[in-house]
Order: structure tokens, then sequence, then C-alpha cells
């Protein structure tokens, strides 16, 4: 450990017991003594605890310290402690002092003096700044300039305007710093023809650097206030683009409204890469009065121009920018109307969202489905009855582009009436949208929380390779226990490998679908299904009864998005309807379920359905819901042993074998096998294989290891065959046969 | 006859404005940027952090970085070498003395900066005086004087300057920011923002034990403490071994409030304020200490992850619900699933009305052409570090504090108004 410089004495002087808390003894206490700082100054202390004296000292130094603080100014090691504790100390004797070290101190010492004496805005200390202006010593030349600047009084300017022009180039900067300073404080005292003379000095240096062009300028608009406003037009109509970017700048900083309609009046007149930064400008200053003068240059100008016309309005926010923005949304240019579609979608405005809404009930068909497909963009959740109103309009694009919007936006309230729509539909590229908008809301407002969870295994650590956790039970226990998310962290799994970022792996089952997910550590994991609101199922079921036959095909489909038991039970009502057309796709959506509890049903018409149509709709079905269903291996491998002697066509047979890849077990493997012979299914076979050898490599390496030696004898799949070596490797025994 | 620098901001032609308007496919084939339209970019002090920095700066197409500048040997040739290896050649220039480096490159546009905290705000300046633009690490300023002197010099001079509290260019925290203003979690009443949970407020005083100092050409030790008060070398500092120090750290309420008061006062929207009271807590890490903006709403530091995740983390509180993001998590939290149904669009329309990419460093590029001011400019960088100095002063003092944001000064308090400033070790000032 190191040992530390600490001085008993300075700590005896300034530490106060009672002031003393665990973790900062060695802190300074809140109450200070100065007499014992001043003894330590006048003492024969080392340098720290001095240097530490006068750091305290700066916090609580009255006149009383001055002396002993003025005789360490010419002290080489101690001078800018001094100043540290004079500096901010508003004692007059502290500026006095200063000023006596002035000539009696040289080099570095002298420059911290003088920037000392300029931090204090010294005005006594001006002439004998002024006089350092020619130092030889060109630190202690310019910190005299900058500090003149700082202290800013009309003698101080008039010090710095006789000395910056003669100023040698190494100093050049420093000098003009200083005139800047000098005419910032000038015009903040109210004193601007002198600040104006400051800078009008400036901007006649030739050559002066572009950052004090630009300075002066800025200075001199900013100073005559909207008076500047010629200067300022003039400097963005001109091509020096120092000057330019220098009136830009100014521009922004420019208090009052003149300047924005100054540059609006403007805009339309310049060379347009200055009309690009003069409409950041008119960004930047959120004033609606330049909004005409943006939509004038977004509609004609050049074509950066325009996508900066446009892109200044989302920041102004004003809704006096809606109308202007639609037409340009049907702009020939497509980067022209992109831009214009970004920007309304962005513009925060009421006033935005009530034109939109104006122009639902007014304008041509064009106009009114534009407008709806902003207050979608713009989720604009009040105008929902309008939206409602707009899908019953008389043109065919406003309905399907409302209904469009209410499938993005709409919530439980307006479910009813969007069945409703769907009933009435009057195309069938209506009723496709009304069917596409019922089954976002009900995938939307869906809840989670539903659905059967199986968790299969979890893992959490430096995935893949690195040391982690089998956390299983700990998930289990979880979602046992009410939750449906897990959170992937410390706090829940311990931490298995210290210091490094974890990933946590899950495979796990909803309604016997199984699912994995792999996420970093401190995301979170939701585990749980979504069950559709049963009023979404109850409404929909009601309207079957009086549908229209399109519309209750479409209501049979959006039944199969929302699913759940009442849903398949008006499914399965369907399939003995009398209407051919209702009875054949209720067929279809039957076998086409996504969960298990319809597997009775399907596997009943895969075994005694006479429609060879349905009898592969349900085969399909049948395999496809095998491994998903909640059951035994055993029960698993007998269906599908069962469903694959049933199918004669190759496309069923590579369903069955992809079936068989999501059961692990030996007898799938048992089962897959032989179809590495087959000449038209030993790809699929060989994938099935490797799927399931990965899972069971390391419980039944001898079974998994004859069947991947078949594999990669068998397969022309390099990926299949790659996959298949890795895990023969793994699973140890005799390489395969070289073919 | 136009400049190169004159041409970067108005020039005609699709590539003078690029990032900022036009698309990158306009600019031609691959996004590539002609030689002479390039932004001309030199480094200080980049190291760890400044590293990555670098790492993030050299694949932007329209940057070339020319130069680097560091007063200890090894550091500079490390960023040279990673620079030289990135381009395929030897041209990145290596220069010691930080007032040379500035003076002599007169072609350089824009400063890149990750010096120690002590330097941040003095180099910035000296760099906005050479007129250069800068992007600078963080904490950006020791003091509160610096920082007004930052804000000062930026507009001086016509600069455009980002600091690095890259986290008001993330997604994530844009959304919790656009979520506290719109108005969609209600009236907000609280923020929460983390502090770094490693250091304390308090920080050392002693100087660590002198060690030789080494030749001048390895490490300038003066250089090196810059405006700090001089003490004697000890490799320790030079390793990072600063931290801490009061002459060089900005205690645990910097290190991480430099980042998430800026964030918390985004989403207040306050970023041209300070909070007007800072309520001294009887700890030695600031945990829990409650400051006050002057519309009531309170801003609240917080050391553990009671409010967050993972780490650098703000929350925003209000009458509907909360938001908070951090790092170490791949999504805001938030109270209901429900708040974050619209997160991409929020996002989008935050990048539509600023015209601010999710990137920092490609924010102080575009604006760097388009003379806009950054999301992280000098009042925002400002306003964020006093609200950590006055933090800092209020836990030094141990009492509670009053604060005019206005007039930059604590009500009725002499010795907390003189700790506002540092003064400055010649020739190191501003």
């Amino acid at each position: 450990m190191l040992k530390l410089l600490k001085s008993a004495t300075l700590l005896a002087a300034l530490l106060l017991p009672a002031a003393a808390l665990a973790g900062e003894e060695a802190q300074p206490p809140a109450k200070l003594d100065e007499a014992k700082l001043i003894a330590v100054l006048k003492s024969d202390a080392p340098q720290f605890e001095k240097a530490e004296a006068c750091r305290l000292l700066q916090r609580c130094a009255t006149k009383e310290a001055v002396p002993a603080l003025a005789a360490l100014l010419a002290d080489e090691k101690l001078s800018h402690m001094a100043r540290y504790a004079l500096e901010p100390l508003t004692d007059p004797s502290a500026a006095e002092a200063l000023r006596a070290a002035l000539g009696k101190v040289k080099g570095r010492l002298l420059a911290g003096v003088v920037t000392s004496l300029g931090v204090r805005r010294d005005a006594k200390a001006i002439d004998a700044l002024a006089k350092l202006l020619t130092d030889a010593d060109t630190d202690v030349a310019q910190a005299a300039a900058r500090a003149l600047g700082s202290i800013g009084t009309a003698e101080a300017a008039t010090a710095l305007e006789a000395a910056v022009a003669k100023a040698p180039a190494a100093r050049q900067v420093a000098f003009c710093e200083g005139l800047l300073r000098a005419a910032e404080a000038l015009a903040a005292a109210g004193k601007k023809d002198l600040a104006l003379g400051a800078y009008d000095i400036l901007r006649a240096l030739k050559p002066a650097p572009q950052q004090v062009r630009m300075g002066a300028l800025r200075g001199v608009i900013l100073t005559r206030g909207d008076e500047g406003l010629p200067l300022l037009l003039e400097a963005v109509r001109g091509n020096d683009g120092i000057l330019v970017r220098a009136a830009t700048r100014a521009a922004m900083e420019l208090p009052g409204p003149a300047v924005v309609k100054a540059l609006a009046d403007e805009l339309g007149k310049l060379p347009a890469e200055n009309q690009i930064l003069v409409t950041f400008v008119l960004g930047k200053r959120a004033d609606a009065a330049a909004v005409p003068a943006l939509l004038a240059l977004a509609k004609k100008g050049e074509a950066a121009a325009r996508l900066a016309a446009i892109r200044a309005l989302p920041e102004i926010g004003s809704g006096t920018a809606a109308q202007g923005l639609l037409e340009l949304m049907s702009d020939a240019d497509a980067d022209v109307a992109a831009a214009a579609r970004d920007a309304l979608t962005a513009l925060e405005s009421a006033e935005v969202d009530a034109a939109l809404a104006a122009m639902l009930t007014g304008g041509d068909a064009k106009t009114r489905a534009a407008a709806i497909e902003m207050l979608g963009q713009r989720r604009v959740l009040g105008a929902m009855p309008a939206l409602l109103k707009a899908a019953g309009d008389a043109d065919e694009a406003v309905r399907i582009a409302s209904i469009k919007c209410l499938g993005q936006s709409a919530g439980a309230a307006e479910f009813p009436a969007l069945v409703g729509l769907l009933c009435k539909a009057k195309s069938a590229p209506e009723l496709q949208a009304a069917e596409a908008a019922l089954s976002a809301v009900c995938q939307r407002e869906s809840l989670p929380g539903g659905g059967a969870v199986v968790i299969l295994k979890a893992v959490y650590g430096a995935l893949p390779d690195g040391p982690s956790a089998d956390v299983t039970k700990k998930v289990a226990e979880l979602m046992k226990g009410g939750a449906t998310s897990v959170d992937a962290s410390n706090a829940n799994f311990g931490d298995p490998c210290n210091g490094i970022a974890k990933k946590f792996r899950i495979e796990f089952s909803v309604n016997g679908v199984p699912q994995t997910k792999t996420v970093n550590e401190n995301d979170t994991v939701t585990l749980a299904g979504r069950i559709t609101p049963p009023e979404f199922v109850d409404t929909m079921c009601a309207a079957m009864a009086n549908a229209p036959t399109p519309a209750k095909l479409a209501l049979m489909r959006a039944l199969r998005s929302a699913g759940g038991p009442k849903a398949l039970d008006a499914i399965r009502k369907a399939t003995a309807d009398a209407d051919d057309e209702i009875k054949n796709v209720a067929l279809s959506v039957l076998c086409d379920w996504p969960t298990p509890d319809a597997l009775p049903d399907i596997t009943k018409l895969a075994k005694t359905s006479k429609d060879a149509r349905v009898k592969i709709l349900s085969l399909r079905g049948w395999l496809r819901l095998i491994p998903l269903q909640e059951a035994t291996v055993e029960e698993k491998l007998a269906a599908l042993k069962e469903a694959m002697g049933m199918a004669e066509r190759p496309e069923e047979k590579r369903l069955a074998l992809a079936a068989s890849s999501a059961i692990p077990a030996v007898e799938s493997l048992a089962l897959v096998v032989p179809y590495l012979s087959d000449k038209g299914l030993k790809e699929e076979a060989g994938a099935a294989v490797v799927a399931i050898a990965e899972k069971l490599v390391g419980s039944r390496p001898a079974e998994v290891g004859n069947a991947l030696r078949k594999v990669v004898e068998e397969t022309t799949n390099a990926q299949t065959a790659k996959r298949a070596k890795t895990l023969l490797r793994q699973a140890g025994g005799p390489p395969p046969k070289k073919r | 006859m136009r400049t190169r620098r004159e041409f970067l901001t108005t020039a005609a032609g699709a590539a003078a404005l690029a990032p900022a308007v036009i698309r990158s496919t306009a600019l031609g084939k691959d996004g590539a940027v002609a030689p002479n339209d390039r932004i001309i970019a030199g480094g200080i002090g980049l190291r760890g952090r400044g590293m990555g920095d670098l790492g993030w700066m050299l694949p932007e197409k329209d940057v070339q970085f020319v130069a680097i500048c560091d007063a200890q040997r090894s550091a500079r040739e490390n960023a040279k070498k990673f620079v030289d290896q990135r381009y395929g050649n030897t041209d990145c220039k290596a220069y010691p003395e930080v007032r040379e480096f500035l003076a002599e490159r007169t072609d350089i546009d824009a400063i890149l900066m990750a010096t120690g905290d002590r330097w941040h705000a003095l180099m910035s300046i000296w760099a906005m005086r050479a007129g250069k633009d800068v992007y600078t690490e963080k904490p950006s300023c020791m003091t509160i004087a610096e920082g007004q002197a930052v804000v000062a010099t930026a507009k001086r001079f016509g600069r455009v300057y980002q600091t690095g509290t890259q986290r008001l260019s993330e997604g994530n925290h844009v959304f919790c920011f656009e979520m506290a203003k719109s108005g969609r979690l209600g009236k907000v009443h609280t923020a929460y923002a983390h502090i770094a949970p490693w250091d304390d407020a308090y920080m050392r005083h002693e100087w660590l034990p002198a060690q030789p100092e080494p030749p001048k050409e390895e490490v300038d030790w003066d250089a090196w403490l810059g405006p700090c008060p001089w003490r004697p070398f000890n490799a320790s500092y030079i390793r990072g071994g600063w931290r801490g120090h009061y002459d060089f750290h900005t205690s645990c309420i910097g290190e991480w409030g430099a980042h998430t008061f800026a964030q918390a006062q985004a989403g207040l929207d306050m970023v041209h304020t300070s909070p007007v009271e800072y309520e001294y807590v009887n700890n030695t890490t600031a945990d829990g200490m409650v400051t006050h903006f002057a519309n009531g709403v309170k801003l609240i530091l917080s050391r553990g992850n009671k409010y967050w995740h993972g780490s650098c983390g703000e929350r925003f509180d209000g009458e509907k619900g909360w938001v908070a993001a951090a790092d170490g998590y791949s999504k805001p939290d938030v109270s209901s699933p429900a708040l974050m149904a619209d997160f991409r669009k929020i996002v989008r329309d935050y990048m539509a009305r600023t015209q601010r990419p999710m990137n920092h460093m490609r924010n102080l590029l575009d604006c760097v052409r388009s003379r806009r001011l950054t999301v992280a400019n000098p009042e925002v960088m400002y306003r964020s570090m006093t609200t950590v100095h006055a933090a800092n002063i209020c836990m030094w003092l141990k009492r509670s504090l009053k604060f005019d944001p206005v007039k930059a000064e604590f009500v009725n308090d002499d010795e907390a108004n003189r700790l506002r400033s540092r003064a400055m070790r010649a020739p190191y000032t501003y």
C-alpha cells in the first residue's frame, strides 16, 4: 500500500473530531479554522501542507489571510496555490495583493497573476495589464489581452484596440479574443457603440483567422439587434462561407421575431446552399411565421434545399404546415414525398390532428385517404369516431384506408364496429382489409398469461462455450409462483461466471408449441402465451349467424387467429354447414388450427374423410400437431407411426420426418433412419436425424453415433454432413466410412 | 475563391450537407465522399475510452483523421498506429505539445478529445479558440466557471461542440425523454439519476509518494497536470490512478452524473437550467440526495439499481406511470407494457423532428457541416455539470444549498460560491 504524504500537523489543525464520519476521515471538515491555516502558511511546513492550506483558504480566507498568501505569490512552488485562495476572495485586499505582485514576478507566475486579475475583473489593473501586452513573454502578453477582455471596460477595450492590429501572428488570436470579450462585456453593460466599435475593428482586420471573422460578425449582429438584420441578410446572400455560417449562427441567437420574418422573406432568393443553412435556422427558431416560406421552398427549389425545407417543419411544430405537407406527399420526387410523410408523422401539433380530421370530411377522395393514412401513422386515438365514419365513405379507397388505419390503432371499444364493417364489406379488397384489421386487433389486444407453459431447459452463463448453470428448476419455480416473465439476472440465478457478460437460453413450450429464446443478461423473457379477449370471440361468433357468406369465411379465418376453445367450437360447427363453400373453408381452418386442442377432430378427419383434399389437409395438420401435444414420447411416436403409415405422397412423408425431429428419442431415430436410403427423402431424414442427435448425443452417444454415420454416408447436403460430423466427434466411436 | 472549410458547409452539390440532408446513396458509390469534402479531424489524449471514440469516428466516410497529440509518447504512438492501420498508410502525424499542435494544424476542422477530466474544458476552449469544432469526453468541466467558459467560447467563435454524453443519442434513452416530455406519463414529478456506485462524493486530497519524473519526451508531467495544482510525479496517476483525487476528478457524482443528469434534465426539459435546491444527505456517496428544480420537480441521485436494471440509468416518474433506461438491457423499463406500444414511432419522430441521428458521433459530424447545435451542446453540458458541481459542493460543505441558475451562484453562501471556480496554473489557463 502506498504511503501517503499526510501531515499530522495539518490534519490536527483541520479535522474536527465531531465531523469525522466513516470513510471521510481524511476529508476537510465542514467548518474551517482560518487562523490555523494561516499559521501553516507561516510555518516551515512542507509544500504539500502549505498547498493544502491554500486550498482550504479558498473557502474561508478573509483579509486576515491576504498577507500570508501574498507572500507566496512570488514562490515558484506555491504561487499558484496562493492565487487559488486569493482569486475568489472578494475583499479588495486580495486584488491589491495580486496587483502588487505584477511587478515582482515573471514568466508563468506573472501569467498566472494576470489571469487571476482578469477573472476578478479588476479595473484598477488595466494600466499595468496594458503595458504587459508588449511583454516579451508571449504567455504573459496573451494572458494580459484576455484579462483585459474579461475586465471589459471602455479603457480595457481601448488598450486592446490599439494593440490588436499590431499583434504578432503568434499573439493575434489571443488579442482578438481579448477584444471580443471586451466587446461582449461592453454590450452587456449597455455600451453598444463602444462594443460595435470593437467589433468593427475586428471585422476590418486582415488577414484574420476564420473564427475571429465569425465572432466579429456574430457580435456586431447581436449587438445591433434588429438593426443588424441588413448586415445579417447581406452575409446570408453572399458566397463567403465563413460569414454565411456566422450569420446563421447569430440568427439562432438573435431575440425577437423580426429575424425569422427577414430570413423567411429572403429564403426563396438565396443560393441553394445558403437556403439549406437558413432552413436549419428557421427550424431551430420554431416560429410558425416561417412555414409559408419553407413550404414554398419545399415545393419549388433545388432537390437538397427542398428536403431541408421539409425537414425543418416538424421542428417548428405548427399545424399550418399540415396541408402543404399532405400535398407534398404525392410529389413526383420520391425523396420529397417520403420526407413530407416523415415530417407530417413527426409534427407534434394538435392542429395537425384537427386539420387531418377536417380533411376527412372535405376534399377529394385522394386527400381523404391520405389524411386517414396519416392519422394512423400519428396514432391519433381521438380520431376513432371519424375513422369509423370514414370506413363507410362512398369511395372504396377511402373505406379501405380507414379500415387499415383502424387495424393499426383500434382497440376493444372499436372491435364490434370493425366486425360490422367486415360484414358490410362491399368488395373483396375491402373484405380482405377488414379481415386483416380484425386479426391485427386480436393480436394486439391479446393479454399475456394464457396458455400452458412447460419449461424444458434453461441455462444462464457465458454462452455458448463459457461457464454456465442449469437454471431449469429455478425458472420452473418462478413460473409456478405466478410469473409470466423471467429476468435474466444474477438476482434470479446467481453469477456462474463472475465478471463475464452472460446470456440466458431457455427452451419452453406454450400450449405444446415449443420455443427457444436467448437473451442478454438483464433482459426479460416473456414465457406465457397470450389470450384473445373472450368478448372478441363472442362478437365474431355472433356475427357469423347473419353474415353473408364471404364475411363468414373471413370471420372463420379471423377466429383461427383468435384461437381458444370457443372459436374452435364455432369452426367445428361450421364444418357441418349446409353451404359447401362455408363447410370447405371451415375444414381448411380446422386442419390449419394452430394448437393441439384441434387434434381429435383433425385425426378423425384424417382417418375417416372420403374427400381426398380434406384427407391430405387433415393428415398434414395431424403431422404438424403431433409433436406439440401434451403426451408421452411413446404416445407421440405411436401417433407419428400411424400418420406416416397413411402418408402416400412425398410431401406428407417429408412433414412426418420434420415432425419426428421434434420428438427427441432413440425410437424416433429408429423411425427415421430407414428413410436415409430413400433417394427422394434422404435429405429430410438426414436433417431429422441430426436434429434428434443434437438433443441425445450426451445421453445416448452409441445410438446417435450409428445413425449419424449413416447420415454422413448418405447425405449430399454439406451443412447436414458438417453438423453430423461435429456431433459424431462428441459421440465418439469409429469414424464414418469414406465414400 | 472559397476555402475547403467554407465548402464543407456551403458548397453546392449533394455532398455539402450530406448526412444531415442528403441520403448516402446520393453521395456516390458506397456513399464515398470526395477527399476535399471530408471533415479533417485530429485527436488529443486518446487512450482507453478515447480509442473507443476513435473507433467510432474512423468508419465515418466523410472524416479523414490526420493527427494525434498526447503528452505521453506511448499513448500518441498507440493512437497513430491504430489510425495508420485503419487507413493502410503512415500519414497520421503525432505531436507531443498541444499548443504547437493546434497552432500548426490549421487544416483540422474537428478535434476528438479524451484526456483526463482535468483537461476537458480547457482543451476544448483552446481548440475552439483555434477555430476547431470539438467532441470531448465527459465530465466536461471541473468547475461551474469552466462550464460557463466553454459556453462563452463556443458562442464567441461560432464553434460546434459535443460532449460525450452519448446516451442522449440512444433510442432507449430518447424514448424515455420523449415519454416524459410529451405528457404520456402525465405530469412528471420525479426523476432519478444513477451515480457511480464504486466511488465516493468525498475525494482524496493527499499526494501519492514522489517518484522520479520520466523524461519529458516520454511523459510531459507538467503538461499532464495542466491547470491543476502541482504535485510530484507518481506513475499511478498516468495509469488512470488520477480518479478519486480532488484535483483531477469530479467524484462519483460527476463520473456518471455527467451522463445521467444530462439524461434526466433532457427528459424533464430542463437542459437550460439546473436544480435550485440541493438537500445534503448524511452519507459518503450522495446516494439519495434530493434536488429540486424551480418548478417543483425533483431529481434524486441514486447509487444502486433500484430504479433500473443496468448502469448509467435514469428514470422518470409521472402520474400515469414511469419509464427508465440504462445500459445493460435491450429495451427501456416501463411501468406498463402499453407504454412501449409506440417505441419505434416515438424515436423515429424525434429523429425527424430534431434531425438528430441515433449516433452521437454522427450528430457531431452532421453539425460540423450544418452548423446546427449538437444534442450535447455546450449549454446542455454546462447545465448538467452545474448540477454535478452543486451536488458535490453540497456534500463537501455538508449542508443543504440553494442555487440561482440565472446568476449561476449559490444563494447567501459565500463559501459555496468560492468553490464555483479554481484558479488555474499558468500557462494552462483560459
